[in-house]
């Protein structure tokens, strides 16, 4: 079966190494892309333009207060929404992650073992536009009209722990494995480097006390009984270094 | 279809850590060499920079540096009453990809434990969840 990504044999052919190599009877030679450029490095990816990339305004706003009840504010730090987790998945959502461009993806599809790892047939983007569409209809039907981003926080955490037990009933849902998704993709966007749209100001660093993509500690060394009190530092600096201080 | 290439005393198959240092002693000893390699060309100054090489999300979550499963895979099963099912997502393993192979990544460091390593990793409960690598050739 030939699928979107290319085989092992084809990648030979592409490279014209047919002649070294015995090919099987049938094998099929694709010419042109390789799944990589030469010469390819590529720098962390700069934010993109405002908006959104994959959401709606609608699951966008479900999925940033869903995200401030994984991670809600309180006295210690902010929040999911405010550390920008929803853009994070967004902007993940529309880039290869969401496709699971990656990963194989051909069949045969079946249920696994746990130790046989992911096996969905579905990658996260479809995922996800399923799940908030059964979540909003689900809102919208039984809990008067509302959609998820206008529940109270109390009905929004009942909720959120259904689908964590896989217990929720929402038609159309398989509650548990999205949920595990939503808690995943959270923590990321909370604490991956903010260049990814998520960690605003590095709130989820500042939380737990993270020096951020800092390499050279040396001058801690001697320093063994003293807090670390140097701010974190991202992959694109800091904004006090690119920002004219107020 | 057949493209006749230049001779040479010997084809190293693969330029990961094995072929690297076959390549770099059967050129030392005075043969030519082509090695030849599926995955993409590095440079530690470009690909590796410190700055960014410490992105955890990048390397040690979505597995970039390791031989994507899309380009080959293979299928595992514990016992053989199992079916052997396509490793999609790599686990238990990380096969590298590219020039340097798993070289590339031989350094990697378990992140969980070590405070100010890995903040994502250290909240996730998987225990394959957390290795976290420095990229280094």
């Amino acid at each position: 079966m030939q699928g979107r990504s290319t085989s092992r044999r084809q990648l030979l052919a592409a490279t014209a190494l047919v002649a070294c190599l015995p090919v099987a009877a049938g094998a099929r030679s694709i010419r042109g892309a390789l799944p990589w450029s030469a010469g390819q490095a590529y720098p962390p990816p700069r934010l993109s333009a405002q908006g959104w990339l994959f959401f709606t305004e609608m699951e966008a706003a479900a999925v940033a207060a869903m995200a401030n009840r994984l991670i809600p504010p309180d006295e210690l730090g902010a929040g999911g929404a405010e550390a920008g987790c929803a853009v994070f998945i967004d902007r993940q959502l529309a880039g290869a992650f969401g496709t699971s461009a990656w990963l194989y993806m051909q069949g045969p599809f079946a249920e696994g073992t746990p130790q046989q790892g992911l096996q969905d047939e579905q990658p996260p983007n479809r995922r996800y536009r399923e799940a908030l569409a059964a979540i909003a209809a689900h809102c919208r039907e039984n809990m008067s009209e509302r959609l998820f981003h206008t529940l109270s926080s109390e009905e929004q955490d009942t909720l959120l722990k259904a689908m964590e037990a896989g217990t929720s009933g929402i038609a159309g849902l398989r509650d548990k494995p999205f949920f595990e998704l939503l808690l995943q993709n959270v923590m990321e966007g909370y604490f991956a480097d903010p260049a990814y749209g998520g960690n605003r100001e590095m709130v989820g660093w500042k939380l737990v006390g993270f020096p951020g993509t800092r390499y050279d500690f040396r001058e801690m060394l001697e320093r063994l009984d003293q807090p670390y009190t140097d701010p974190p530092v991202g992959l694109y600096g800091r904004p006090d270094w690119t920002r004219a201080p107020r | 279809m057949t493209r006749r290439l230049p001779s040479t005393d010997v084809v190293v198959v693969g330029l990961g850590w094995t072929g690297s240092i076959m390549s770099l002693e059967l050129a030392r000893a005075g043969l030519g060499v082509v090695a030849i390699e599926r995955g993409p060309w590095r440079d530690t100054a470009t690909d590796f920079p410190p700055a960014t090489s410490a992105d955890e999300l990048r390397y040690a979550i979505r597995q970039d540096l390791f031989l994507r499963p899309a380009q080959e895979t293979l299928t595992f099963r514990n016992t053989m009453a199992q079916t052997a099912l396509p490793i999609r997502r790599w686990g238990s393993f990380l096969p590298g990809n590219g020039v340097g192979g798993a070289g590339c990544i031989g350094t990697a460091t378990p992140g969980a434990g070590i405070p100010g390593t890995s903040p994502i990793a250290a909240r996730r409960s998987s225990a394959m969840a957390r290795i976290s690598c420095r990229p280094t050739i």
